[in-house]
Protein backbone atom coordinates (compact mmCIF):
# COMPACT_ATOMS: atom_id res chain seq x y z
CA UNK A 1 0.00 0.00 0.00
CA UNK A 2 1.43 3.39 -0.94
CA UNK A 3 2.24 5.45 2.23
CA UNK A 4 1.02 8.81 2.48
CA UNK A 5 0.28 11.90 4.60
CA UNK A 6 -2.03 14.70 5.02
CA UNK A 7 -0.34 17.81 5.76
CA UNK A 8 -3.37 20.04 5.08
CA UNK A 9 -7.09 19.88 6.11
CA UNK A 10 -9.05 23.14 6.41
CA UNK A 11 -12.89 24.16 5.57
CA UNK A 12 -14.65 27.23 6.55
CA UNK A 13 -17.59 28.67 5.50
CA UNK A 14 -17.83 32.65 5.44
CA UNK A 15 -21.31 35.05 5.35
CA UNK A 16 -19.35 38.26 5.25
CA UNK A 17 -20.51 40.95 2.59
CA UNK A 18 -22.69 38.05 0.85
CA UNK A 19 -25.86 37.20 1.00
CA UNK A 20 -25.22 33.20 0.41
CA UNK A 21 -22.37 31.72 2.56
CA UNK A 22 -19.29 30.18 0.87
CA UNK A 23 -17.74 27.08 1.80
CA UNK A 24 -14.11 26.39 1.18
CA UNK A 25 -11.99 23.61 1.60
CA UNK A 26 -8.58 23.00 1.12
CA UNK A 27 -6.86 19.54 1.86
CA UNK A 28 -3.32 18.32 1.18
CA UNK A 29 -1.98 14.64 0.92
CA UNK A 30 1.63 13.90 0.06
CA UNK A 31 3.18 10.79 -1.17
CA UNK A 32 6.38 11.19 -0.26
CA UNK A 33 8.69 7.74 -1.65
CA UNK A 34 6.95 9.59 -5.36
CA UNK A 35 7.69 13.26 -4.36
CA UNK A 36 4.39 14.23 -4.80
CA UNK A 37 2.11 16.38 -4.00
CA UNK A 38 -1.65 16.34 -4.26
CA UNK A 39 -3.69 19.45 -2.87
CA UNK A 40 -7.78 19.39 -2.98
CA UNK A 41 -9.55 22.55 -3.54
CA UNK A 42 -13.33 22.94 -2.56
CA UNK A 43 -15.02 26.50 -3.60
CA UNK A 44 -18.73 25.76 -3.06
CA UNK A 45 -18.95 24.77 -6.81
CA UNK A 46 -16.01 22.24 -7.77
CA UNK A 47 -14.05 20.42 -6.11
CA UNK A 48 -10.11 19.88 -8.12
CA UNK A 49 -7.32 18.35 -7.27
CA UNK A 50 -4.46 19.95 -8.36
CA UNK A 51 -6.51 22.33 -10.16
CA UNK A 52 -7.99 19.44 -12.53
CA UNK A 53 -11.89 19.02 -11.94
CA UNK A 54 -12.85 15.71 -9.90
CA UNK A 55 -15.86 13.87 -11.65
CA UNK A 56 -18.52 12.74 -11.43
CA UNK A 57 -19.47 15.72 -9.73
CA UNK A 58 -21.75 14.49 -7.02
CA UNK A 59 -18.06 13.65 -5.37
CA UNK A 60 -18.63 17.43 -4.38
CA UNK A 61 -21.61 17.37 -3.04
CA UNK A 62 -20.35 14.26 -1.25
CA UNK A 63 -17.70 16.14 0.09
CA UNK A 64 -19.84 19.12 0.67
CA UNK A 65 -22.10 17.56 3.09
CA UNK A 66 -19.43 16.15 5.04
CA UNK A 67 -17.80 19.58 5.48
CA UNK A 68 -21.30 20.74 6.51
CA UNK A 69 -21.19 18.32 9.40
CA UNK A 70 -17.72 19.45 10.59
CA UNK A 71 -19.28 22.84 10.39
CA UNK A 72 -22.30 22.18 12.21
CA UNK A 73 -20.15 20.96 15.71
CA UNK A 74 -21.84 21.35 18.94
CA UNK A 75 -17.68 23.04 19.75
CA UNK A 76 -18.62 25.44 16.79
CA UNK A 77 -21.95 26.58 18.54
CA UNK A 78 -20.74 26.39 21.79
CA UNK A 79 -18.59 28.99 20.82
CA UNK A 80 -20.85 30.80 19.06
CA UNK A 81 -22.36 31.20 22.57
CA UNK A 82 -19.32 33.57 23.44
CA UNK A 83 -19.40 35.75 20.36
CA UNK A 84 -21.38 39.13 20.11
CA UNK A 85 -21.29 39.52 16.21
CA UNK A 86 -23.65 37.94 14.04
CA UNK A 87 -21.80 35.00 12.01
CA UNK A 88 -19.64 36.08 9.59
CA UNK A 89 -17.29 33.23 9.78
CA UNK A 90 -17.44 29.57 11.03
CA UNK A 91 -14.18 26.93 10.88
CA UNK A 92 -12.86 23.88 11.04
CA UNK A 93 -9.10 22.62 10.62
CA UNK A 94 -6.57 20.39 11.45
CA UNK A 95 -2.95 22.00 12.89
CA UNK A 96 0.37 20.52 13.67
CA UNK A 97 -0.54 17.55 11.66
CA UNK A 98 2.68 15.18 12.96
CA UNK A 99 2.89 12.01 11.31
CA UNK A 100 4.21 9.05 13.08
CA UNK A 101 4.56 5.34 12.19
CA UNK A 102 1.72 4.41 14.38
CA UNK A 103 -1.04 7.36 12.95
CA UNK A 104 -1.46 10.94 12.87
CA UNK A 105 -1.93 13.22 15.26
CA UNK A 106 -3.65 16.67 14.89
CA UNK A 107 -5.27 19.49 16.94
CA UNK A 108 -8.50 20.31 16.17
CA UNK A 109 -8.94 23.74 15.48
CA UNK A 110 -12.92 24.86 15.71
CA UNK A 111 -13.66 28.64 14.91
CA UNK A 112 -16.51 30.78 14.90
CA UNK A 113 -16.12 34.40 14.03
CA UNK A 114 -13.05 35.76 15.85
CA UNK A 115 -13.40 33.26 18.77
CA UNK A 116 -11.36 30.07 18.27
CA UNK A 117 -10.72 26.59 20.20
CA UNK A 118 -8.26 24.20 20.01
CA UNK A 119 -6.76 21.09 21.48
CA UNK A 120 -4.39 18.37 20.73
CA UNK A 121 -2.74 16.06 20.04
CA UNK A 122 -5.68 14.53 18.99
CA UNK A 123 -5.46 11.09 17.05
CA UNK A 124 -6.73 11.32 13.88
CA UNK A 125 -5.67 8.28 11.39
CA UNK A 126 -6.63 5.69 12.90
CA UNK A 127 -8.97 7.43 15.07
CA UNK A 128 -9.95 6.55 18.80
CA UNK A 129 -11.96 3.41 18.87
CA UNK A 130 -13.46 4.54 22.30
CA UNK A 131 -14.91 8.08 21.60
CA UNK A 132 -13.98 8.80 25.75
CA UNK A 133 -10.51 8.56 25.14
CA UNK A 134 -10.51 12.23 24.22
CA UNK A 135 -11.17 13.33 28.24
CA UNK A 136 -8.33 10.58 29.24
CA UNK A 137 -5.17 11.85 27.44
CA UNK A 138 -2.41 14.52 28.10
CA UNK A 139 -4.28 17.57 26.23
CA UNK A 140 -3.47 21.47 25.19
CA UNK A 141 -6.10 23.27 24.97
CA UNK A 142 -5.74 26.55 23.55
CA UNK A 143 -9.24 29.20 23.12
CA UNK A 144 -9.77 33.02 23.28
CA UNK A 145 -13.38 32.15 23.75
CA UNK A 146 -13.60 32.83 27.04
CA UNK A 147 -12.60 35.76 29.77
CA UNK A 148 -11.90 34.32 32.99
CA UNK A 149 -11.28 30.65 34.36
CA UNK A 150 -14.76 29.96 35.26
CA UNK A 151 -16.14 29.88 31.92
CA UNK A 152 -12.71 28.22 30.78
CA UNK A 153 -13.64 25.42 33.11
CA UNK A 154 -16.42 25.12 31.55
CA UNK A 155 -15.58 25.08 28.12
CA UNK A 156 -13.05 22.09 29.23
CA UNK A 157 -16.51 19.88 30.58
CA UNK A 158 -17.94 20.84 27.50
CA UNK A 159 -14.37 19.59 25.14
CA UNK A 160 -15.23 16.38 27.24
CA UNK A 161 -19.46 16.38 26.78
CA UNK A 162 -18.50 17.03 23.28
CA UNK A 163 -16.03 14.08 22.77
CA UNK A 164 -18.94 12.12 20.74
CA UNK A 165 -19.23 15.07 18.07
CA UNK A 166 -15.36 15.56 18.40
CA UNK A 167 -15.37 11.25 17.45
CA UNK A 168 -17.95 11.67 14.59
CA UNK A 169 -15.80 14.86 13.22
CA UNK A 170 -12.78 12.95 12.92
CA UNK A 171 -14.30 9.80 11.50
CA UNK A 172 -15.75 12.31 9.23
CA UNK A 173 -12.25 14.04 8.24
CA UNK A 174 -11.80 10.04 7.88
CA UNK A 175 -14.24 9.49 4.97
CA UNK A 176 -13.25 12.87 3.28
CA UNK A 177 -9.82 11.47 3.23
CA UNK A 178 -10.88 8.30 2.08
CA UNK A 179 -12.77 9.83 -0.98
CA UNK A 180 -9.74 11.87 -1.83
CA UNK A 181 -7.24 8.88 -1.60
CA UNK A 182 -9.57 7.16 -3.90
CA UNK A 183 -9.63 10.02 -6.46
CA UNK A 184 -5.84 9.82 -6.75
CA UNK A 185 -5.46 5.78 -6.52
CA UNK A 186 -4.28 5.45 -3.22
CA UNK B 1 -4.28 33.38 45.20
CA UNK B 2 -3.53 29.90 47.43
CA UNK B 3 -0.95 27.54 47.29
CA UNK B 4 -0.91 24.21 48.73
CA UNK B 5 2.07 21.80 48.99
CA UNK B 6 0.90 18.15 49.66
CA UNK B 7 3.01 15.40 50.13
CA UNK B 8 2.02 11.88 51.77
CA UNK B 9 -1.72 13.13 51.05
CA UNK B 10 -1.69 15.66 53.91
CA UNK B 11 -1.13 19.32 53.61
CA UNK B 12 2.50 19.64 54.63
CA UNK B 13 2.10 23.76 54.20
CA UNK B 14 -0.26 26.51 52.34
CA UNK B 15 -0.38 29.97 51.82
CA UNK B 16 -3.67 31.76 51.41
CA UNK B 17 -4.75 35.27 51.09
CA UNK B 18 -7.96 37.11 52.70
CA UNK B 19 -9.67 40.19 52.74
CA UNK B 20 -12.23 41.06 56.06
CA UNK B 21 -14.08 43.76 56.45
CA UNK B 22 -13.80 43.97 60.58
CA UNK B 23 -9.78 44.47 60.98
CA UNK B 24 -7.61 42.40 63.03
CA UNK B 25 -5.23 44.26 65.06
CA UNK B 26 -1.77 42.70 64.16
CA UNK B 27 1.09 44.91 66.40
CA UNK B 28 -2.21 47.63 67.21
CA UNK B 29 -2.48 48.33 63.21
CA UNK B 30 -5.92 47.54 61.42
CA UNK B 31 -5.14 44.62 59.33
CA UNK B 32 -7.86 43.65 56.46
CA UNK B 33 -5.59 41.87 53.83
CA UNK B 34 -4.37 38.95 55.43
CA UNK B 35 -2.34 35.64 54.72
CA UNK B 36 -2.83 32.77 56.79
CA UNK B 37 0.03 30.11 56.60
CA UNK B 38 1.04 26.90 57.59
CA UNK B 39 4.38 26.12 57.62
CA UNK B 40 5.95 22.10 56.94
CA UNK B 41 5.79 20.00 60.54
CA UNK B 42 4.10 22.93 62.02
CA UNK B 43 0.29 22.32 63.20
CA UNK B 44 0.18 25.92 63.69
CA UNK B 45 -2.02 28.78 61.75
CA UNK B 46 -0.17 31.93 61.07
CA UNK B 47 -1.80 35.22 60.46
CA UNK B 48 0.55 37.66 58.48
CA UNK B 49 3.58 35.53 59.84
CA UNK B 50 2.39 35.81 63.45
CA UNK B 51 1.61 32.99 65.13
CA UNK B 52 -2.55 33.30 65.18
CA UNK B 53 -3.28 31.75 68.92
CA UNK B 54 -1.01 34.88 69.68
CA UNK B 55 -3.39 37.40 68.43
CA UNK B 56 -6.65 39.41 69.45
CA UNK B 57 -8.89 36.28 69.45
CA UNK B 58 -6.30 33.91 69.27
CA UNK B 59 -7.94 31.24 71.41
CA UNK B 60 -10.77 31.28 68.48
CA UNK B 61 -8.04 30.54 65.82
CA UNK B 62 -6.57 28.17 67.52
CA UNK B 63 -9.42 26.25 68.28
CA UNK B 64 -10.47 26.07 64.62
CA UNK B 65 -6.64 24.47 63.79
CA UNK B 66 -7.42 20.67 63.45
CA UNK B 67 -10.17 21.15 61.31
CA UNK B 68 -8.84 23.39 58.98
CA UNK B 69 -5.66 21.39 58.54
CA UNK B 70 -7.77 18.43 57.94
CA UNK B 71 -9.97 20.41 55.21
CA UNK B 72 -6.79 21.18 53.64
CA UNK B 73 -5.57 17.57 54.11
CA UNK B 74 -8.95 16.73 52.50
CA UNK B 75 -7.73 18.17 49.10
CA UNK B 76 -4.40 16.30 49.59
CA UNK B 77 -6.23 13.26 49.75
CA UNK B 78 -6.32 13.14 46.20
CA UNK B 79 -2.74 12.90 45.32
CA UNK B 80 -0.48 10.32 46.00
CA UNK B 81 2.65 12.37 45.25
CA UNK B 82 4.51 15.17 46.47
CA UNK B 83 2.15 17.96 44.91
CA UNK B 84 2.30 21.54 44.75
CA UNK B 85 -1.61 23.50 43.73
CA UNK B 86 -2.45 26.80 43.10
CA UNK B 87 -5.91 27.44 42.97
CA UNK B 88 -7.61 31.09 42.12
CA UNK B 89 -9.04 32.61 45.57
CA UNK B 90 -11.80 34.21 43.78
CA UNK B 91 -12.86 30.81 42.28
CA UNK B 92 -11.35 28.19 44.29
CA UNK B 93 -10.35 26.47 40.80
CA UNK B 94 -6.88 24.89 40.46
CA UNK B 95 -4.39 27.12 37.89
CA UNK B 96 -1.42 24.37 38.18
CA UNK B 97 -0.59 21.37 39.99
CA UNK B 98 3.34 19.91 40.12
CA UNK B 99 3.39 16.79 40.73
CA UNK B 100 7.32 16.23 42.25
CA UNK B 101 8.11 19.40 40.48
CA UNK B 102 6.97 18.58 37.24
CA UNK B 103 3.89 20.34 35.59
CA UNK B 104 0.72 18.14 35.17
CA UNK B 105 -1.51 21.01 34.88
CA UNK B 106 -1.14 24.26 33.81
CA UNK B 107 -3.46 27.37 33.14
CA UNK B 108 -1.47 30.55 31.35
CA UNK B 109 -2.75 33.59 29.77
CA UNK B 110 -1.75 35.55 27.37
CA UNK B 111 -3.72 38.50 26.36
CA UNK B 112 -6.85 37.07 25.55
CA UNK B 113 -5.69 33.28 24.71
CA UNK B 114 -6.22 30.62 27.40
CA UNK B 115 -3.69 28.02 27.38
CA UNK B 116 -3.97 24.63 29.10
CA UNK B 117 -1.22 22.22 29.14
CA UNK B 118 -2.48 18.95 31.14
CA UNK B 119 -0.83 15.24 31.65
CA UNK B 120 -3.90 14.72 33.21
CA UNK B 121 -7.00 13.48 31.39
CA UNK B 122 -10.19 16.08 31.26
CA UNK B 123 -12.22 13.98 33.71
CA UNK B 124 -10.01 13.66 36.04
CA UNK B 125 -9.06 17.32 36.53
CA UNK B 126 -12.81 17.84 36.00
CA UNK B 127 -12.82 15.73 39.61
CA UNK B 128 -9.80 17.44 41.26
CA UNK B 129 -11.53 20.97 40.34
CA UNK B 130 -14.86 19.25 41.77
CA UNK B 131 -13.34 18.59 44.98
CA UNK B 132 -10.71 21.26 45.60
CA UNK B 133 -14.10 24.03 44.93
CA UNK B 134 -16.38 22.20 46.89
CA UNK B 135 -13.95 21.75 50.04
CA UNK B 136 -13.14 25.62 49.71
CA UNK B 137 -16.88 26.91 49.39
CA UNK B 138 -18.69 24.73 51.36
CA UNK B 139 -15.66 23.99 54.33
CA UNK B 140 -12.72 25.91 54.62
CA UNK B 141 -14.36 29.50 53.85
CA UNK B 142 -17.23 29.09 56.32
CA UNK B 143 -15.17 27.72 58.99
CA UNK B 144 -12.60 31.04 58.26
CA UNK B 145 -16.12 33.47 58.03
CA UNK B 146 -16.96 31.74 61.48
CA UNK B 147 -13.67 33.39 63.15
CA UNK B 148 -13.88 36.40 61.49
CA UNK B 149 -10.69 35.24 59.25
CA UNK B 150 -12.38 35.76 56.03
CA UNK B 151 -15.67 38.38 54.59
Amino acid sequence: MTRWELTKFKVQQSSEGVVTPTLNFEAEIIIPEAYKSFMFIYNGKQLTVNGSEIKPEYLAFEIKLKLESLLSSSLIRELSKHSRKVEYLRGFSLRKISVYAEGTLANLRYVYNDKFLEFGSVLIIPPYKDWSKLCKVPLTIKTNAVSNVKSLYELLVEICRSAVTVYTNVNTVNEILKVLLKEIGV
Amino acid sequence: MISIHCSKKTAQSFFMETKIKEPIYIGGVPTYDLYLEKFPNQEYLYVNSIRAKELPAGTNYQLIEPTLFGYFDEICQLFNDNTEIEIQDETYLPLSIQVNGKYVFKIERESTTFTVDTELGLSEIRDISNKIERVFKFKIIPLLKRVGLYD
